[in-house]
């Protein structure tokens, strides 16, 4: 016969250490795949593709200094879906007749842009942000100029890919 | 025949002497109505907890659908308005309920030794009902949906250090996807529930465990000096749990049922339009709870700043609230004698009014 813990304090360790030992091993055993299962969106490969925006030609003809909002659609894989991603890029022409394709997401926490012609600015609905119709920020809390697109000119196609320019912590579009 | 069977259980169990134990709990006799708030939020919790269950019957957690889902609980399922409806203003006046009881506790200085576990388990309670609100917000699928889970998603990315990861994190991905629906989801109706459902009782726990203190008004006639830890363990008079004080939370409890009833059955559940990436002129509004928050975003711009309104302000906020009677130790319980802390108390409270109000005003102007 074992003794009973009350007769042997050294049989009393083993026991607590035994009933410790156990509850560690399964808490560990679930913690690993459960922390696994939280995490995996961290080691799954961002679904990056090319969308067509339009012809350069006809971008080209937009007033200077008016944004024009043209809508792009990303076919991505999401989760185990396939989904399309509907959103707006500002097309903006300066006076060089250089072209920019902003997000119209604001810098500070995403919210949708709206363009005051009055005002010549993109005003923020959320907590008042203002950018000018470069892009820079001239009011309001957000922190950095607009998002720029990552866009590349094919055969006189401008191509936009569903990622920003310059965006360390990888905010998504 | 009752009798009988009564006796069966105890000859077995000794179920009256459990029942009378539990029933027999000595409230302080003189606040009653003040006490009504505990019980009140428990009521309110089971109340969201039946709902909630029953609108699973036809809610589904993917984006495109969420929102019609929704739609068709309100329009298309049998008295499914008033189902929705309940849930609705149930969650609104817990939260609003939360915020009584938190003010009847700190202006009563409930929350000091012996009762400071009491006090960080309510903290745990408020953070995860808030959390609560705002995941159910972001369920509907509706536009306002959609752009809650972008901000606070990028506000949970300037968190120090681990912000990106967090994001990623919890949206399942760097956009707001099916799997961000299906994490607010599960938090929604599984994670965040089983832990009200497991710290409700533990604060009641150990409420009855130090008995309750309730207002310093049930101690004038006790000759114990303020700092005896025995005085504030000894109200002047007091009255068992059950029928006495029972019978107020129970009148409370029906009272406010009736107004989140009315209120179900009158105004129901906004659903809102369905969520369009694409819109141009749309004007992103948080829950009411949420407008202090949502403005105190406005006042820190720039690189250097955005960290103090999306991370430090509401994190040190809350560790404050959280330690609070750890850091308040005076012995004082009653309002009158301990000015500073009452004071703070009603101007935190009116910041907080006002805050939410001008929050809640329209900030874009119409797009031309
Ligand atoms: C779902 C949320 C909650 C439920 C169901 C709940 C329930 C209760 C109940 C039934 C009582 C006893 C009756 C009364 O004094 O009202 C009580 C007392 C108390 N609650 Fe809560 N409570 C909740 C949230 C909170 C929060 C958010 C705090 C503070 C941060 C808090 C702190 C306290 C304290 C310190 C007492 C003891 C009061 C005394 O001894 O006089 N509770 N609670
Ligand atoms: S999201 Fe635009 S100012 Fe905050």
């Amino acid at each position: 016969m074992t003794k009973s813990s009350e007769e042997s304090p050294s049989r009393r360790t083993f026991m607590m250490v035994v009933i410790g030992l156990i509850s560690a091993i399964v808490g560990v055993a679930l913690a690993i795949p459960i922390l696994g299962e939280v995490l995996s969106p961290l080691f799954k490969k961002r679904d990056i593709v090319w969308s067509e925006l339009g012809k350069v030609s006809d971008l080209e003809n937009i007033e200077p200094l008016v944004p024009k909002f043209v809508p792009v659609y990303f076919r991505v894989k999401e989760g185990w879906t396939v989904n399309t991603l509907p959103r707006q890029v500002i097309v903006v022409k300066d006076i060089t007749g250089k072209l920019y394709f902003f997000s119209n997401q604001c810098t500070h926490l995403g919210c949708p842009l709206h363009w005051m012609p009055a005002r010549q600015k993109f005003m923020c609905p959320c907590h008042g942000g203002m950018f000018n119709v470069l892009g820079k920020v001239v009011g309001g809390p957000p922190p950095r100029p607009l998002f720029v697109w990552v866009h590349k000119i094919e055969n006189g196609t401008v191509l936009i890919q569903n990622k920003f320019l310059d965006n360390p912590k990888e905010r998504g579009v | 025949m009752f009798k009988k069977i009564q006796n069966w259980f105890d000859e077995r169990i000794e179920l009256t002497e459990l029942i009378n134990e539990f029933n027999g709990e000595r409230i302080p006799a003189r606040g009653g109505w003040a006490y009504t708030f505990g019980s009140l939020l428990a009521f309110l919790f089971i109340i969201q907890v039946v709902t909630g269950i029953f609108l699973l019957f036809y809610y589904v957690p993917y984006f495109p659908m969420a929102r019609n889902a929704t739609y068709y609980i309100k329009h298309h399922v049998l008295l499914g308005n008033i189902l929705l409806g309940i849930h609705l203003w149930g969650a609104f006046t817990m939260i609003f309920i939360l915020l009584v009881h938190m003010s009847r506790v700190y202006f009563s200085g409930a929350y000091k030794k012996p009762r400071e576990l009491q006090w960080v388990v309510g903290m745990v309670l408020f953070s995860v009902v808030v959390v609560l609100g705002l995941t159910g917000y972001m369920l509907i699928g509706n536009e306002n949906s959609w752009w809650t889970i972008n901000v606070l998603t990028n506000v949970a990315a300037h968190t120090p250090v681990i912000g990106g990861f967090l994001r990623i994190i919890v949206r399942g991905g760097t956009e707001t996807s099916v799997i961000t629906m299906q994490h607010i989801f599960a938090v929604h109706v599984w994670l965040l529930p089983i832990v009200v459902i497991m710290f409700i009782p533990i604060h009641i726990f150990l409420i009855r465990k130090t008995g309750e203190q309730g207002l310093p008004l049930e101690y004038k006639n006790s000759k114990l000096a303020d700092d005896d830890i025995n005085k504030w363990k000894h109200p002047d008079a007091t009255v068992p749990f059950f029928p006495d004080q029972l019978y107020k939370d129970m009148i409370v409890a029906l009272c406010v049922f009736a107004v989140v009833y009315l209120l179900a059955v009158v105004y129901g559940a906004e659903i809102g339009p369905m969520y369009r990436p694409l819109a141009l002129n749309f004007a992103p509004e948080a829950d009411w709870y949420f407008l202090a928050n949502e403005e105190l975003l406005k006042y820190f711009p720039g690189h250097g700043l955005i960290i103090f309104s999306t991370f430090l302000v509401p994190t040190i906020g809350f560790a404050i609230l959280f330690a609070l009677p750890f850091i308040d130790r005076g012995h004082e319980r009653s309002p009158l004698k301990r000015p500073a802390a009452t004071v703070l108390g009603i101007l935190f409270l009116l910041l907080l009014v006002y805050l939410t109000l001008i929050g809640g005003e329209p900030k874009a102007p119409a797009t031309v």
